[in-house]
């Protein structure tokens, strides 16, 4: 009832089989609109295609596979795969959507970029999955095309920043959802410092025989994750308020203060997390060669409690921004003057 | 690789990725803003990021394909900002399409509020 007992997977069997609803009911509401509508651009022509691997991909977390090397191999795709690839064209697909309503980009720009993504996607994304196939009985050819693949990661990052600057130029930030536009400032600069920079201390093999499930791989995932999707998310969250709520202008001081504290809370609690994973890497793996004595050291390392207590006491940071900023999603359009709907005006 | 080789190697990576991605933000901002100071300070982060790469190469104990993917990388890195950039100004130039509509965020009452 309460997990599945698989890490990264803990939901339970029947929130498992609500996630896979869910999903088939978002796909069918997707088809079936498009059907409807007997039209289809390039955004949702992706989406449509990405919802297959989506759904399928989830379902390897049903099955028990009693051989740890099997198990960890399939259990990689659901991980890494689901996240990494189908989830990644998932938040492009929104993305492109949420540029084209908050900064009027034309449908034809987003689309190309869409197609760059997909294309990176497809030949960094998947192959970059052998960099969990390491240290888990797989064959050594592993090794090469996991740091290959996953060395490469970080150049379409680059880009993604580079981009991020132009579009902020090309606006002077200047917009009527300016919460939406830093937010998504956020996810370029985010992602490719969580995944481009810190990934990339980790990545080659020869690092990451050391660094693999320490405290550094976590400072890893939480950056990834939150500038890889959590702060579009947010993103679009203020899009979505701003039409359903009708505002012609969000703006107010509650999003500042939630945005300031979620980041500051975010980078502090890595940081603080990258110090304990050192420990880890060095005390634990390297000099103690991972017996359960240097185990013992690592954890009762005063650099590596330190850390822990840095990461705890900025995560309440973090919390109070989750706090405001969910305050200011339930309150925007009550405390922020609503007018009545622009393109209704017009 | 021995304990402190892991760390400074792991190190070295993250400020060589760390460094690309100040080199390309530095660019950029040059090409939107071009002062002499942000230019040189692109070229400076530039600079740094290969010191880090000739460092990875020749104080880590990589092997050398590793070595040889962080100097590719590398070149990768300088030419990418201006690919990309140029990439999006072909982009944009040519206006809007057929298939576009007018963003709410950008009718002439909402400017006029900016």
């Amino acid at each position: 009832m309460i997990n599945q007992g698989r890490k990264y997977v803990e939901a339970p069997r029947w929130a498992a089989l609500g996630i896979v609803v869910i999903m088939v009911v978002f796909a069918y509401n997707v088809i079936g609109t498009a059907i409807a509508a007997r039209k289809t651009t390039g955004i949702i022509t992706v989406l449509m295609i990405d919802l297959v691997p989506l759904m399928l991909l989830y379902l390897i977390a049903f099955p028990a596979i009693t051989n740890m090397s099997a198990e960890l191999f399939w259990w990689w795709w659901l991980v890494q795969l689901w996240v990494e690839a189908t989830w990644e064209v998932l938040i492009g697909c929104i993305m492109a959507l949420a540029l084209m309503q908050l900064l009027g980009t034309s449908r034809r720009i987003v689309e190309a970029w869409l197609y760059i993504e997909v294309a990176l996607v497809l030949g960094t994304g998947i192959l970059g999955l052998g960099h969990h196939y390491f240290w888990i009985g797989t064959p050594g050819y592993w090794l090469t095309i996991g740091g290959f693949f996953s060395a490469l990661e970080p150049l379409p990052l680059l880009g993604m920043v580079v981009h991020a600057v132009y579009d902020a130029g090309a606006q002077h930030m200047k917009t009527t959802n300016r919460p939406a536009l830093y937010w998504m400032m956020a996810e370029a600069f985010g992602n490719f410092i969580g995944a481009g920079v810190w990934g990339f201390m980790i990545t080659l093999p020869q690092v990451n025989l050391y660094a693999h499930g320490t405290q550094w791989t976590v400072s890893h995932g939480h950056f990834a994750f939150w500038g890889a999707y959590a702060c579009g998310i947010i993103s679009v969250l203020y899009l979505v308020l701003q039409r359903v709520r009708n505002l012609a202008v969000v703006e107010g001081q509650l999003w500042k203060w939630s945005f300031a504290a979620l980041n500051l809370g975010l980078v502090g609690m890595t940081g603080a997390l990258l110090v304990s994973g050192f420990v880890q890497a060095f005390v634990e793996r390297a000099i103690g060669g991972s017996t359960l004595s240097a185990f013992i050291s690592a954890q009762e390392n005063a650099w590596f409690v330190d850390g822990m207590v840095t990461r705890f006491l900025l995560a309440i940071v973090f919390t109070a921004g989750y706090v405001v900023l969910v305050w200011d999603v339930l309150t925007l359009g009550r405390r922020v003057p609503a007018v009545a709907a622009v393109s209704a005006a017009e | 690789m021995n304990a402190l080789a892991t760390l400074e190697t792991g190190l070295l990576l993250g400020l060589y990725a760390l460094l690309a991605g100040i080199w390309g933000v530095l660019w950029a901002v040059a090409q939107l803003r071009p002062t002499p100071i942000v230019a040189r300070s692109a070229v400076a982060a530039y600079g740094l990021h290969a010191v880090a790469a000739l460092a990875i190469v020749l104080w880590t104990p990589l092997g050398l394909g590793w070595k040889c993917l962080i100097v590719g990388s590398s070149l990768v890195f300088l030419a990418l900002p201006p690919m990309t950039w140029r990439f999006l100004q072909h982009t944009h130039r040519d206006g809007v399409s057929q298939d576009d509509r007018k963003s709410s965020q950008h009718t002439a009452r909402v400017e006029a509020r900016l």
